[in-house]
């Protein structure tokens, strides 16, 4: 199916994208999410329906252990679906094996883990690093720098993640989300540990990102200051997402 | 009152608490068993006890079995002979310490059949005999083995007397002055009793018989023997007995010490054995050291926890103790019915083989073992563990408050003084363990700096690699590989010491099997000599080399034999001169044979000295005699108390206490002759060559009355060149010991079966080793490939970063192997096996070629579950991390 013929009929369903001329980047419908556990089977997400153009800053709320993390791992094809579908970039990950959506991924999506996974061994640098080794460049070792210094990192450098406090290992793994340039960024609570003021800082960078680069995010958070300057908030409950209102969000 | 009741109420609280902590500790390991580490460590213990179970089950048995089997070729396991009768006290203190007996006589006499005349050996067994194996005779069912002697009246003899006096089956002979009727032909007899020294062709009779011959007179030279058989404890038991017997001048033959013709052989297959043993429970201790690593820094979140909650140090140590203590109770458990079974299979792949007839296994392997398991754990792993109770509770806060590793130096004391402490166990020798131990640890240092300067050489390399245009080139992969390596440069460092040390082991247990291997083949080469002939005279001794020449080898030499007895040593009387050890021996009882000669002979080797020299070649003139009528007038214009140089054999100058420098007087007929030892020779007595304790130079020797003696190799059992000898030099003895050497050969051959079945254990021990530690480490790496995948990694890229690191990984290590397993394969051979040290090239090659494939290819498999999980799942975004 090509996307430019799509685009056109899918805009006028959504609503307050300022990219809805463009393919969407991400498109999820009727997704649904089981897990077992023991002999019991648990709905995570059921029915579940999304469209994310480019450029589209997007924050999705909700309850603790409403699947929010498990949500934004299936939308990065860190997961497969139970059931429904989902579109990368205008690919349909059904169709991709485990390699096919780490391809699709490589270079183009960032992720901000809710625990970091920061590899314990490595310092600083090497695990911003990581992610550039697979696109290798002459100017990897300078980009890596230059981004944990933007995250106000730049004289830790040769630290190992055991030697960091939470926000920083926080602000290491923000680092290595946008380091290789993603289109997309997920980030799970990207500000959860910090302090209201380095909090304020490294939002003020990633929405700059999105105004120069036109950076899409997807954030999950629990700060509505955070939520409040996304371009549209989500509420996921009960396996579903619902548009919240301004004044939803406000409260 | 008070204190009584209140020691009662805290000793139920201690009681309460320990049954509490034993509680805890169970479930905490119930819960621990689904971790990598846990199940490593577990694989690891119970791999130790398997080990040194089944070696140790396996040694035990084959030991035993191969003592009796020796036992057999000697004719039991305790032999003592001497030139009367034994007295009947003896006999029931034997007896009664729980031997069987077995009475023979030998003596040397003419045989009849008709008119013509032959001197054999005759030996003449009792019901009793043999006792152990049976005797391969043919009563005219063709050859047999049959587990008794002749029956009264009866002879069994050897096949040669039909060639010499037409001796054949049912045919009637002539011993002394009774008639006995031929029953058997013998193939080979049971045991090498009595021996070969005779050289005379065998006739085996009853000793029922033997009054009617009227052989035995006074004066007639008649040796008696007393064959006992019984448990080593029993032998043992008669010690004091023996040295007693021995002093008396009776010639005592002890299995335990009288391995005939085997010894060297089997006291290295032994040794062998049990280093084996030692290397399967080293490379236990260092899989057990690994999992022990991770298994802790696991933990420390868990003792951190527990020290919030107001746990002591003393409790934190207990409950880890316990679990660790479960688990070696269940790995011990485990590993000794696996011991048990793989002996047992070890052995009924061997049997099929093994003739021999192995004893039950003893309860002591087994204790060894789950000794071993509780020593490898305290050593390999106590000192990392302790860092679990040095934890402070505000890690739980503070990641970076981990309580500073084990110092590496307490680590590898530790595990070096247990394993020294095993090794002693093991090999019984504790210099040799001390010197092994301080080697291994100066190599261990060694190695450290090599493999840190071989970590950031990949690394330097790595970053020399082109980049690598597409997405999983090789080189990129190569590049990738090497850099997750050298960064956890700690890891990697632990990793390459330990699989080098498991190399090291697997290839040196492989290159001792194969220098053990040559050098017993060197020892009985294919021409090794199956003839002997003796009492050549001298005025034959040209037309007997000439009827040999062509048929033989070239090497075949004639050694003139002078028989003399010792008199002196150093001017003194033999038995005040020599040291109390030396007081039995049979040197001084026995005429020795005596030869000269002007070069080394074959297969003796100069330890100290020199060899004679163009001036010691003595003209007739020199020769110092006493005998001034005899040496004619050449000894009257010399002094008689000139001394010649002669050369001695090392073993027996160091039990006669003498050295170079020192004289020896011989008495030669009537005559007497005084050397000087100016060398010392060693030389293989089990090569069947003939063998000599003095040579003279010659000039010297040639005086006396000599004949001649030589062995030779005949390949062609049809050749017709004994009879033409056994025709043409009547007056010449011909010995075939074919059937002698056969049986040596044979033990050799299952020697090295099991020798080589032990190498195959403990190749897949160092397999098992490297396959614990790589799980061990798996979920690093499964940490590592989860996020290079959510970074957009491939299958084949992952798949050969990964595969890049395990063979740089294997490479580096297998080098270093190399290196570990030349110097140490050098100390072993020169300190322990008594072989020749030399070098390896192969080895140099091999072992990183094999280490990288071995390591890669366990590695591949290892990750090839991890490449198909998703992610969320191997990064454990929900579960256990
Ligand atoms: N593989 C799984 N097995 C069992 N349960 C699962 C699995 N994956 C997710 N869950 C459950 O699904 C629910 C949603 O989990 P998820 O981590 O997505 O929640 P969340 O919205 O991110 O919560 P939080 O705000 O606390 O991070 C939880 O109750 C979790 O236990
Ligand atoms: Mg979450």
């Amino acid at each position: 199916m090509s996307s430019t013929t799509s685009s056109s009929t899918m805009s006028s369903t959504t609503s307050t994208s300022s990219n809805h001329d463009l393919a969407p980047i991400l498109q999820a419908r009727h997704l649904g999410k089981q897990v077992r556990s023991g002999d019991r089977s648990l709905t995570i997400l059921s029915d579940l329906s999304l469209t994310v153009f480019p450029g589209e800053t997007v924050a999705i709320l909700g309850e603790s252990g409403a699947g929010k993390s498990t949500l934004l791992g299936l939308l990065a094809g860190l997961d497969a679906p139970s059931s429904g579908e989902l579109k990368l970039f205008g690919e349909s990950l059904a169709a991709l094996d485990e390699d096919g959506r780490a391809q699709l991924r490589a270079g183009r999506v960032g992720f901000v883990f809710q625990n970091f996974q920061l590899l314990p061994t490595l310092t600083a640098l090497e695990n911003v690093l990581l992610p550039l080794e697979l696109a290798p460049a002459a100017d990897n070792d300078a980009r890596a720098r230059d981004w944990l210094m933007r995250v106000g990192l730049g004289e830790r450098l040769d630290h190992l993640p055991k030697q960091l406090s939470g926000g920083e290992q926080q602000r290491v793994a923000l680092a290595r989300a946008f380091v290789t340039g993603a289109e997309l960024v997920f980030a799970d609570e990207p500000t959860g540990n910090l302090d209201p003021a380095t909090g304020e800082r490294i939002i003020e960078r990633l929405f700059a990102l999105n105004r120069e680069a036109g950076t899409t995010l997807m954030l999950v958070t629990h700060d509505h200051a955070l939520a409040r300057r996304c371009d549209r908030c989500l509420r996921l409950i009960d396996g579903q997402l619902v548009d919240m209102t301004l004044e939803e969000v406000g409260a | 009152m008070m204190a009584s009741g209140d020691s009662r109420r805290d000793t139920r609280r201690t009681w309460g608490n320990g049954l509490h902590w034993l509680g805890l500790a169970a479930r905490g390991l119930k819960r621990d068993l689904r971790a990598a580490d846990v199940r490593a460590l577990f694989v690891a213990l119970a791999l130790a006890v398997a080990a040194s179970t089944m070696i140790g089950f396996f040694l035990d048995r084959l030991e035993r079995g191969l003592t009796r089997q020796a036992g057999q070729m000697l004719g039991g396991d305790l032999v003592l002979e001497q030139g009367e009768p034994f007295s009947s006290e003896l006999k029931s203190t034997l007896r009664e310490a729980g031997l069987t007996l077995s009475d023979q006589v030998d003596l040397v006499s003419m045989i009849s059949r008709g008119e013509r005349f032959q001197p054999a050996s005759l030996k003449v067994v009792d019901s009793a005999y043999p006792l152990y194996g049976a005797s391969r005779v043919d009563v005219g069912n063709g050859v047999e083995p049959l587990p008794r002697g002749p029956a009264p009246g009866e002879a069994w003899v050897d096949p040669r007397l039909e060639s010499l006096i037409g001796l054949q089956l049912g045919d009637e002979v002539r011993v002394g002055r009774t008639t006995l009727t031929v029953s058997g032909i013998i193939e080979r007899e049971a045991d090498q009793s009595g021996g070969f020294s005779s050289f005379n062709p065998r006739l085996m009779m009853h000793v029922d018989d033997l009054a009617a011959t009227g052989l035995v007179q006074p004066g007639s030279r008649v040796e008696y023997e007393i064959l006992a058989a019984g448990p080593p404890a029993a032998v043992s038991s008669l010690d004091a007995r023996l040295a007693a017997l021995k002093r008396d001048g009776v010639e005592v033959r002890d299995v335990r010490v009288d391995r005939p013709g085997l010894g060297r052989a089997l006291e290295r297959a032994e040794k062998y054995l049990a280093l084996a043993g030692l290397a399967a429970v080293l490379l236990a201790g260092v899989a057990v050291a690994m999992a022990t690593r991770r298994y802790v820094d696991r933990h420390l979140d868990t003792a951190a926890l527990l020290r919030c909650f107001g746990a002591s140090q003393r409790q934190l140590t207990r409950l880890f103790a316990l679990q660790l203590g479960w688990l070696a109770l269940a790995a011990s458990v485990c590993g000794a019915l696996l011991g048990l079974a793989g002996q047992a299979g070890l052995l009924a792949l061997l049997t099929a083989f093994l003739p021999l007839e192995l004893p039950p296994p003893g309860p002591l392997p087994l204790a060894l073992g789950v000794l071993t398991a509780l020593a490898v754990l305290v050593g390999f792993a106590g000192p990392t563990l302790l860092r679990l109770k040095r934890v402070s509770a505000l890690k739980v806060l503070r990641r970076e408050l981990d309580p500073l590793p084990a110092s590496a130096w307490l680590v590898v004391a530790m595990a070096s003084l247990v394993f020294g402490g095993l090794m002693w166990l093991y090999s019984g020798d504790l210099w040799l363990s001390a010197a092994l131990l301080v080697g291994g640890l100066v190599m261990l240092v060694i190695l450290g700096g090599v493999g840190m300067l071989l970590l950031s050489g990949v690394l330097r390399l790595a970053a020399l690699l082109p980049q690598g245009s597409h997405g999983s080139s090789p080189t990129r992969a190569l590049r990738l590989g090497a850099r997750q390596l050298g960064r956890r440069r700690q890891a990697s460092l632990g990793q390459l010491l330990a699989f080098a040390v498991t190399f090291a082991a697997m290839a040196m247990i492989g290159l001792v099997r194969g220098d053990l291997l040559t050098a017993w083949q060197d020892q009985l080469p294919e021409d090794t000599p199956n003839y002997f002939a003796i009492n050549i005279q001298p005025q034959e001794r040209d037309a007997f080399v000439e009827t040999l020449a062509g048929a033989v080898d070239d090497r075949t030499a004639l050694y003139p034999m002078v028989r003399g007895r010792i008199t002196a040593l150093n001017g003194q009387a033999p038995q005040e001169a020599v040291p109390e050890s030396g007081r039995g021996s049979n040197a001084l009882r026995r005429e020795l044979n005596l030869t000269w000669r002007d070069t080394l002979p074959e297969g003796n080797r100069l330890v100290a000295g020199e060899w004679f020299g163009p001036g010691d070649t003595v003209s007739g003139a020199e020769a110092s005699s006493n005998d001034a009528a005899n040496a004619g007038d050449r000894a009257a214009t010399e002094p008689s108390d000139k001394v010649v140089p002669i050369s001695l054999e090392g073993e027996l100058a160091d039990r006669l206490g003498l050295a170079l420098g020192d004289t020896m007087s011989f008495t030669i007929g009537a005559d007497t002759l005084t050397g000087r030892i100016t060398s010392l020779r060693d030389l293989d007595w089990d090569s069947f060559r003939p063998n000599f304790y003095v040579i003279f130079p010659p000039g010297v020797l040639e005086l006396f009355g000599h004949t001649y003696i030589t062995a030779f190799h005949l390949g062609d059992a049809q050749s017709p060149l004994p009879g033409q000898i056994v025709e043409n030099f009547p007056a010449v003895s011909l010995l075939n010991v074919e059937a002698i050497l056969g049986q040596v050969r044979e033990l050799l051959t299952q020697v090295t079966r099991s020798v080589e079945l032990v190498l195959g254990f403990v190749l897949l021990a160092g397999i098992s080793v490297l396959y614990a530690a790589l799980i061990a480490s798996r979920p690093l790496r499964a940490h590592e490939s989860g996020l290079l995948r959510v970074f957009g990694a491939g299958d084949r890229l992952i798949s050969r970063v990964q595969g890049a690191e395990f063979a740089i990984l294997g490479l580096a290590s297998g080098l270093m192997g190399a290196l570990l397993a030349e110097l140490a394969a050098a100390g072993i051979y020169a300190g322990w096996l008594d072989l020749a040290p030399r070098l390896h090239p192969w080895l140099w090659i091999g072992l990183p070629l094999g280490g990288a494939l071995l390591v890669g290819l366990i590695g591949h498999g290892l990750s090839r579950s991890l490449r198909r999980q998703t992610p969320m799942a191997s990064l454990g975004l929900l579960g256990e991390s």
